[in-house]
């Protein structure tokens, strides 16, 4: 950005903030800005050291990329709803429901793979839809209205599936959406993720749209007198988290070769812990993109790390809860220390 | 004074309160006696809510001492004051909506039986004694919400008798009732003082503080300048008191209809407007290039008005025309659009996006002007080039453009609220309390700004309760009740005659509540 230099520096406007104990305010607010990329610099280290052959190889990096690759598009998308102050607890049944309906619809209802994969991410961006307009007409809680209508999609779920996994008939080349490699050296997954990274990155810093979410979760009385339609606004944060879900699961779908009912449930927990954590990130927590994938990286580093190191299955749901309380908690101090 | 007989209920001496350069309260003494009703009047910021909040021990004293019953004391807290029987009745009603009138009358008065349980059988023998005493019929079970405004105050009034309340300070309880809602509301004060209660009363409308005082104290600049009792309590004596006896009353310049001078289309008109109990029929005219001043005392209806010409809200009745045509403002993007842009009342929770760069808060109104590519993303340059060419043009202290506004001084911020609107093409510039809250250097540049807007040709609308800062308008329109009382041209405007204006009868007004003598 350009960093236009105007006016003699004025020492009253330059000097930070007066606060209780500026000292460890700073401190506070360093650890938090840095803390997540040095954390991740650490684990990356304290992993290679631990597990050298296999941790630290070429092919395990790119294998947690792609991995995650599907958590970063869900966690980048939630990014939005968040960034306007609302919360989406539907993103992971979203997706699960995506997956699968993908699949159904070339398996069951004989649909050419495009259109099977526009129609699916049409479902989306229609729960998303919804989820915007209870919020923002109804007034109802995000928190109960996302889990309300996610529910509602593991209903829809089961009625379409009766409950059974539906495997890819036929349609091999939808197989290599996920599992083909980009002028066969990169994956595919990695590509579309550096594409959803770059459009919602420009989405939120480089269009009105994207401002006024901007607008609207940092003041959103002030957003309105603006001129901002903040209702409008917020609609628009669910549909994109939605619709980014819905593409996780058609890439998920596309990487398992069949819609499985509930594999995109776990995204929910672990984009949350991403995106909080990258909250703290280079900004005094707030939500952004890059954050997120710093976040993302964090957490799937982490997961692999903790695989490798033969953790026990109790241990990494321990790790995963409390990573999300952690993740949470900094990204709430990173925002209080910043305020004062 | 007369004979003491007994000490009064509370007596305050020598008081004095300071908040940074501003002396709220300047070294004052005054009694309150039970069984009475006792007036505060003044302007606005001469000092009436300042005492009120010390005895409510929301603030403490810099200096002088409050004495109860004779005996000193010092109100750490809010409740201490409680404690000592202080009951407080603000405009904006402590009322929870949803929950009962005996749940609303119960609260901070929970009697518990031994085994810790509430005992409503009590609280409710209790309530209905209270309700009888108000004359309030309302069933004990309706939520708070449904009842009018009026009888909202009823139940604040009646949770503070729950207590045992000794004295009663209501702000302004007037302000929103209808002529008869007010004729209940003094016969409840009136039956409060005769059972021993002591009554502040706090009210910018004279006649009732006639009418239902036994001991009036008029502020002035945070000094106590005049004490009156019993029939030494006349409405010119309260003006000359609020006023200033230093020169006499100027004579208020009326004119219904608006100045005549036609040598542009107004930018805006505005007829009958009404809305609510607060507007009742304001008509407006401002030219191109025309500084208005749009001020009266607090609950005139100011902020109410501008709303509307804001798209903020929609009045009941009345005709906006803006630039002759039709203009009726559904949304506040409307307005926006049509060339209306409203500096707000609150800076920080209003105004401004803090943790934000000076940048994101100049260029969100202007956002789409800055479009460019194929892509139709806002362009940074452009963005940056807007920004920084307001912050020099507006002189804004700050290093950077990238500087969260949190970081600097009020002015500043003020100054940034501003540029927003002006980094725009404004027709019509509505400036809620802009200057709240600034210094006077602030304060200069921004009428300095706010000037030179002019001169391009947008027209201005400045509401201040700055009496004073009104000397920097062409023209100012005074409002009292939601009305427009008095229109004062460039060699009348004076503090004086504005508050003449708020307080002074006039022959013909005959507002709808009062005038009962």
């Amino acid at each position: 950005m350009t960093q236009t230099s105007v006016v003699i520096a004025d020492p009253q406007s330059s000097a930070a903030p007066a606060g209780p104990r500026p000292g460890v305010t700073r401190a506070l607010t360093i650890a938090g800005k840095y803390g997540t990329i040095i954390g991740l610099v650490a684990m990356i280290v304290l992993l290679s050291i631990a597990a050298p052959g296999t941790f630290f190889s070429t092919s395990n990096f790119v294998n947690v990329i792609t991995q995650n690759s599907l958590i970063a598009i869900v966690a980048c998308g939630m990014t939005l709803p968040l960034v306007v102050g609302e919360f989406d607890l539907s993103l992971g049944y979203t997706a699960s429901f995506a997956s699968v309906l993908c699949v159904g619809l070339m398996t069951n209802q004989g649909l050419p793979i495009p259109l099977a994969i526009v129609l699916s991410l049409a479902m989306g961006a229609t729960v998303g839809l919804v989820n915007g307009l209870l919020v923002t007409q109804l007034g109802v809680n995000a928190l109960i209205a996302t889990l309300g209508t996610g529910t509602v999609v593991v209903g829809i779920n089961y009625a379409y599936t009766n409950g059974m996994p539906i495997n890819l008939i036929g349609n091999k080349g939808f197989l290599d959406l996920a599992l083909g490699k980009f002028m066969g050296v990169i994956p595919n997954p990695i590509i579309l993720v550096v594409i959803v990274v770059f459009a919602l990155w420009l989405l939120l810093n480089r269009t009105v749209l994207g401002q006024q979410m901007q607008a609207v979760g940092g003041n959103n009385e002030a957003a309105r007198l603006s001129g901002v339609r903040v209702e409008r606004v917020r609609i628009w944060a669910f549909v994109i988290a939605a619709f980014c879900a819905a593409l996780a699961g058609v890439m998920l779908a596309s990487r398992v070769g069949s819609g499985q009912l509930t594999a995109g449930d776990g995204y929910l927990l672990a984009s949350f812990a991403a995106v909080f954590l990258g909250s703290a990130a280079l900004r005094d927590g707030e939500f952004h993109i890059v954050g997120t994938v710093i976040g993302v990286l964090l957490v799937g580093f982490g997961y692999n790390g903790l695989a490798i190191l033969g953790a026990p299955t109790f241990f990494q749901y321990i790790f995963a809860g409390g990573l999300l309380i952690a993740a949470v908690a900094l990204s709430t101090v990173a925002r209080r220390y910043a305020g004062r | 004074m007369g004979l003491e007989v007994a000490p009064p209920l509370v007596k305050v001496t020598g008081v004095t309160k300071r908040f940074g350069a501003i002396t709220a309260l300047n070294n004052v003494s005054v009694a309150f006696r039970s069984g009475e009703v006792h007036g505060l009047v003044g302007a606005n910021g001469a000092g009436k809510s300042t005492l009120v909040k010390i005895l409510a021990g929301a603030h403490a004293p810099d200096q002088g001492t409050v004495e109860i019953d004779g005996e000193p004391v010092v109100l750490h807290s809010t409740l201490d004051s409680r404690r000592l029987g202080f009951e407080f009745i603000y405009q904006e009603l402590s009322l929870v909506p949803k929950f009962s009138v005996l749940q609303n009358l119960a609260m901070g008065n929970w009697k518990r039986s031994a085994s810790g349980l509430l005992t409503w059988r009590e609280l409710r023998g209790r309530a209905r004694e209270v309700l009888d005493v108000l004359g309030l019929s309302e069933p004990l079970d309706e939520p708070v919400g449904h009842l009018s405004v009026a009888d909202g105050w009823l139940v604040s009034i009646g949770r503070a008798l729950m207590r045992d309340a000794r004295l009663i300070a209501m702000d302004e309880p007037s302000a929103s009732l209808s002529a008869e809602e007010c004729d209940r509301l003094f016969g409840v004060v009136r039956g409060l003082v005769d059972s021993g209660v002591a009554v502040l009363y706090v009210s910018h409308r004279l006649d009732e503080v006639v009418d239902l005082c036994k001991t009036v104290t008029v502020f002035r600049d945070g000094r106590v300048v005049d004490t009156l009792t019993g029939d030494a309590i006349s409405k010119s004596a309260l003006v000359q008191g609020i006023v200033g006896n230093d020169s006499t009353i100027p004579e208020v310049v009326e004119r219904k209809e608006v100045v005549t001078v036609q040598k542009d289309r107004p930018v805006l008109s505005v007829r009958g407007l009404r809305r609510g109990p607060l507007v009742n029929g304001v008509d407006l005219d401002i030219m191109p290039g025309e500084v208005v001043g749009l001020t009266g005392l607090v609950g005139s209806g100011r902020t109410e008005v501008v709303r509307m010409i804001f798209g903020a809200d929609r009045p009941d009745a009345g005709e906006m025309y803006l630039d002759g045509k039709p203009y009726r403002p559904h949304s506040i993007p409307n307005a926006i659009r049509a060339g209306v842009a409203l500096v707000p009342e609150e800076r920080r929770s209003q105004g401004l996006f803090l943790d934000k760069s000076i940048d994101f808060n100049i260029s969100l109104p202007t956002l789409s002007t800055l479009k460019t590519g194929p892509l139709r993303l806002v362009s940074s340059g452009r963005r940056a080039q807007q920004s920084g060419w307001m912050v020099k043009k507006l002189s804004i202290k700050t290093r950077s453009i990238q500087t969260p506004v949190r970081q600097l001084s009020g002015g500043n911020q003020q100054k940034v609220v501003m540029a927003k609107w002006l980094a725009g093409k404004c027709k019509l510039l509505l400036l809620d309390e802009a200057s709240r809250g600034v210094d006077v250097s602030a304060r200069a540049e921004i009428y300095a700004l706010i000037r030179q807007q002019a001169t391009l040709g947008t027209a201005v609308i400045v509401i201040s309760s700055e009496f004073d800062e009104m000397a920097n308008c062409d023209r100012v329109v005074v409002l009292r009740e939601g009305r427009v009382v008095a229109e004062l041209g460039t060699g009348e405007i004076s503090e004086h005659a504005i508050l003449a204006a708020s307080f002074a009868d006039h022959s013909d007004d005959h507002s709808t509540e009062l005038s009962r003598n």
